[in-house]
Parts: structure tokens; C-alpha cells; sequence
């Protein structure tokens, strides 16, 4: 990594942050609303039919998977509709052009995601708490969760967006991939409660690691140890952002 | 301290595309403050060759330095001296003209400076416009905003892709006066265009590429010169002429319509003198050589070019 030139990161940063901002009700209002209803349909309506898991109410146990939900959808459609829309009105030249290398690239785009991230998924927590109360058991641990997280959707969405050639690619990843394995991995269950051979199966989603890792950072429960939890949620942070920065570094499908 | 380094050094720079080569051992140097035209029919590789210096393509094979700097070594220096007006017109749809050019700024790594950017927006007619979204901006205006965005960082180089392809007279005429100015500023200017009219009102010196081979450069005058004899003269006669005057290079398209070549003013009079002692002249029409016979001439099947060119530095 050849210097940062700190001015135009941070400018892109704000760029990034103000793009979402001035779109807030598709960008955040639209995600706030179907996560919410996510909870008050399968937590308030139908959780008080249900017993607790855990020993927790199925209400509040519900709440830190949605929070996650929110966070890696949110956080991968910012840096993806971004990049991708900036390659197809071509803006992308105005990027590079410019004196700015791949790292403060994936600075900007992935520390945007991130805000979007916890933008929406706080609210969607506020709106939680206000049903069941405040409740955060390990703040570091949610932190180190939310923000890990983040930064992987955020510089996933980057890949994808260089990789995709049209629109439909840009949303085979999150309705084929992430919504599902983020379903399976435990946002409205405990994998103790899959029969076997499916809570064997779900060891290999990396999504049940981090739902489960802000489950405990949140309301002090894991289906998975939390150091486990990290272990895995830590190598995807690093292996996602180092990808999206080698395929920035190479212009791959920009710079030809 | 600006260093006495030219402003653009190109030596064998190479551009392949697979099995294709889009740019072909182009060795070049511009010298500073000058207005470089670059001309080639489309595909010839005139925009491949400037995406090579401004960092839009990587050339295959080559050196390319900008005021002595590497344009890969040293990117980050390099682009800050350079600014790019593109081909193609492209806007962020969720920006306005301001916010389009202080973002831009902040890319080329200056720290914000409003006064300067009303400026731009004032020069390229676009501060009334400069809080309403891009998108509803007019071609034209959206053309000017590529401009404007190309100069947001007060580069030293500076390179025009048909900058003028589809706008209105106007509007190209004040695109020149522009450039112009940048020009007496000390801005060195490389553009290219298919308004050969224009290449040949404003360029000091023309460089004319095709199948990413650099045929010819040389400054405007000789370039003009060299092609001279596509000078003609046509006479309109009082009376008929039986043949062609003895000592005149033309043709008779009719008794009474003489068609004659010249080469120096000198010889338009000798010719012009020749005819009248025959016959009157009723109308003369003299067409000078214009840069669309010499682009014509060079771009022909077949032609290669000159082999030796006259300008320091240059090759082909």
C-alpha cells in the first residue's frame, strides 16, 4: 500500500454517506419498516404463542437476528448499488482519474456501508426496544459483531458490484445468498432446535456465527461460544475486505 | 516549484486488447503550453492512448511520464497534474453541479474551496443551475459540467475527447474561448476532435493517428504546407478555351470552367495572368488546402505517412 491520500477518502466517505442520506426513504425508512414488521409478526404476534428459548422470550430473542438481518443487507446494498451505479452511469471515471488507490476506496465505501448499517439496524433496535425494553448485555462484544460485519457485507458488496455486468447479477447475491443463509442461520431459531443433520449443517454458515455472536453481545445467549463466533466472523472481516481491495487494486472490469 | 520537465513524454507506448492492438509503439513528447490536436478517424486509438495516460487503461508496453513523473510509479502525482474531460458524458444523478464539483475536488486530493468552484460554475454557465440535480441539467450543460469537473483541481495537462461532439456553435465557440484562455494561463492542452476546422483554428501542433499508429506530427503550418499542391483555383470563363494554357497544371471541365493547381501565391497570379491573356475571367473561386485534405491524404488506404517528422521529439 503505496500512501493515503486522506482528503479524498475522506471526501468519498462523504459522498458515499450523503448518496444514501438523500435517498432515506428507500435507503433506510424502506429497511426500518420490513425488518419492524419482521418483528412484530414473528416476535410480538406470533412469539407470545410461543415458549422461550433459552430461557429467553421468543420476543426478545428474535430481536439481535433482525438487528443482524438489517446490518448485512443494509451494508451490502450501499457499497453494491453504489459502485454498480456509479459503473453504469460512468462516474466510476471520475474515481479513476483521480489520485486514489484502492485502500482509500475500500475505506470510504466500506466505512459507508457501515454507517448505513448501523443506521438502520439501531433504529430497528429502538423500535424493538420499545416492545421489550432495553437490554445490552456485552457492548463490546456488539460492537465488535456490528462493526466486523459491516465491513465484510460492505466490502462483499464491492465484488459483487466489479463482478455483476447488469442489475439482475446485483441482486442474485442478496436474494440467493445472503437472505437465505441469513434465515438459516438462526435468526428466528436456536440451531439446537434443527433435527440432525441440519444443525450440523448450519456449522458451515458463517451467518449463524454472527447472528449468534451479536445474540450473545446483546442479550447474553449463543447457540455457539462467542469466541467460536469470532474466530469465524473475524477471517471472513479480513479474507472480504482483502478481496474487494486486491480486485480495486487491479481495476479489474474498470481500469482496462 | 514546477519542475522544466515536458508536460507529456510517450516513448513506444503500446496498447493491446487480446489479439488486438489498439495503440502501436506511439512515441510522442508535448511541449509545454502548446494545444495538441490529436486526429484519427473513430477507432483509431486516440481515446485508448489518453485512458493510458490519465489512468482509465494501463498500457501494455511503453514509458509514459507526465512532467518527468511515471504514470503507474508515481499515479498519484502524475493525476494530480492531469485533468480529463471524457468522451462519453457521465453525472451522478444525486448530486448537484456544486456538490458534483466539490466532490471531485476532494478527489483529486484539494481540500474544498467554494469560491473557486462558483467560479467554474460562473465560466461555464452554470452557477443559475448549480443546486438543481444533475439529471435535469440540459445535454449541453451536462458537457459543460465535464469541463468544469476536469479543471476543479487546476491541472497543468490537460486533455479534451472530442469535447465538442454534439454540442451547438455557441456553446463550441465558447468551449474554444476557454481553452484559449487556458492556454495564455499555461495550460498545455492535448484534445481531440472531428471537427477538423477547429483542430486547424486552434492547435499549435497536430498529431494524426490511425490504427493506433501515430503517422504524422508536425506543427499546424508545415503540416499545411507539406500538402500544398491540393491548392486549386477554379476560373469561370468569358469565352471558351480549345486546351489548357501551355505552363498551367489543370484540367478543362467544360470550355469555360478551368480547374488549375498552385502552389505559391506567386504562382496563382502567374496562372491567373496566363488565362487572361487568352481570355477574360468572369469569377475565380480559389480553395485553399484545408486540414481535411491533409487528414484525407493521410488516412487514405495505403498511406502511411511521412517517415521523418520535423518536430523535436516525435516520432512516429
Amino acid at each position: 500500500m503505496r500512501g493515503w491520500n486522506g482528503v479524498a477518502a475522506a471526501t468519498l466517505l462523504r459522498k458515499e454517506v450523503r448518496r444514501f442520506t438523500k435517498v432515506w426513504l428507500q435507503t433506510v425508512l424502506s429497511p426500518l419498516v420490513t425488518t419492524s414488521l419482521y418483528f412484530l409478526v414473528f416476535g410480538v404476534a406470533l412469539g407470545s404463542r410461543l415458549r422461550t428459548v433459552d430461557g429467553v422470550p421468543y420476543v426478545n430473542y428474535v430481536v439481535p437476528g433482525l438487528v443482524m438481518l438489517a446490518m448485512i443487507s443494509n451494508s451490502f446494498l450501499n457499497s453494491s448499488s453504489s459502485l454498480f451505479q456509479s459503473k453504469v452511469n460512468g462516474t466510476y471515471v471520475d474515481l479513476l482519474v483521480a489520485p486514489l488507490g484502492a485502500q482509500e476506496m475500500l475505506y470510504a465505501y466500506a466505512v459507508a456501508a457501515l454507517i448505513r448499517g448501523h443506521l438502520v439496524a439501531v433504529m430497528v433496535w429502538a423500535v424493538a426496544v420499545t416492545f421489550i425494553g432495553f437490554e445490552l448485555s456485552h457492548p463490546a462484544w456488539t460492537l465488535f459483531f456490528s462493526v466486523a460485519v459491516c465491513l465484510t457485507f460492505g466490502a462483499l458488496g464491492l465484488v459483487v458490484a466489479i463482478w455483476a455486468e447488469k442489475f439482475d447479477q446485483l441482486a442474485v447475491v442478496p436474494n440467493f445468498v445472503l437472505t437465505p443463509l441469513t434465515f438459516l442461520g438462526g435468526v428466528f431459531y436456536s440451531v439446537d432446535m434443527l433435527p440432525s443433520p441440519w444443525n450440523a449443517v448450519s456449522a458451515a454458515n458463517p451467518m449463524l456465527y454472527m447472528v449468534n455472536g451479536l445474540r450473545f453481545g446483546i442479550i447474553g445467549i449463543s447457540d455457539v461460544p462467542v469466541l467460536r463466533c469470532a474466530a469465524v466472523v473475524l477471517p471472513c472481516a479480513v479474507a472480504a475486505n482483502l478481496a474487494a481491495w486486491a480486485l480495486l487494486r487491479s481495476g479489474t472490469k474498470f481500469r482496462t | 516549484m514546477r519542475n522544466s520537465a515536458p508536460p507529456l513524454v510517450l516513448d513506444g507506448v503500446t496498447k493491446r486488447f487480446g489479439s488486438r492492438t489498439a495503440v502501436d509503439q506511439v512515441s510522442l513528447q508535448i511541449e509545454e503550453g502548446e494545444i495538441f490536436a490529436l486526429l484519427g478517424p473513430n477507432g483509431a486509438g486516440k481515446t485508448t492512448l489518453i485512458s493510458c495516460v490519465t489512468g482509465l487503461a494501463r498500457a501494455t508496453s511503453g514509458r509514459i511520464e507526465v512532467f518527468g513523473h511515471d504514470v503507474v510509479r508515481a499515479y498519484r502525482t502524475t493525476r494530480r497534474l492531469v485533468g480529463l474531460v471524457p468522451q462519453e458524458i457521465n453525472f451522478d444523478p444525486f448530486f448537484t453541479p456544486r456538490e458534483s464539483l466539490l466532490n471531485q475536488m476532494g478527489f483529486m486530493g484539494c481540500p474544498p474551496d467554494p469560491e473557486w468552484v462558483d467560479t467554474l460554475l460562473k465560466t461555464f454557465a452554470l452557477y443559475d443551475r448549480r443546486e438543481a440535480y444533475t439529471r435535469s441539467l440540459s445535454g449541453g450543460m451536462k458537457r459543460r459540467l465535464l469541463v468544469a469537473k476536469a479543471l476543479v483541481h487546476r491541472p497543468r495537462l490537460l486533455f479534451l475527447d472530442e469535447p465538442t461532439a454534439g454540442v451547438d456553435v455557441q456553446l463550441r465557440q465558447d468551449l474554444w474561448t476557454e481553452v484559449l484562455r487556458l492556454k495564455r494561463e499555461g495550460t498545455t492542452i492535448i484534445l481531440t476532435t472531428h471537427y477538423l476546422e477547429e483542430a486547424q483554428q486552434l492547435a499549435d501542433r497536430i498529431g494524426m493517428i490511425r490504427d493506433g499508429r501515430l503517422l504524422v506530427v508536425d506543427d499546424r503550418a508545415n503540416l499545411m504546407n507539406r500538402h500544398h499542391e491540393a491548392a486549386k483555383v477554379r476560373l469561370t470563363l468569358a469565352g471558351p478555351l480549345s486546351r489548357v494554357p501551355e505552363g498551367i497544371q489543370g484540367v478543362l471541365s467544360t470550355p469555360t470552367e478551368l480547374e488549375a493547381a498552385w502552389h505559391t501565391p506567386e504562382e496563382l497570379e502567374r496562372v491567373i495572368a496566363r488565362v487572361r491573356y487568352h481570355v477574360d475571367i468572369v469569377d475565380l473561386q480559389v480553395r485553399q488546402v484545408t486540414l481535411e485534405d491533409v487528414f484525407l491524404q493521410m488516412m487514405a488506404p495505403g498511406q502511411h505517412g511521412p517517415a521523418a517528422d520535423s518536430s523535436p521529439g516525435a516520432s512516429s
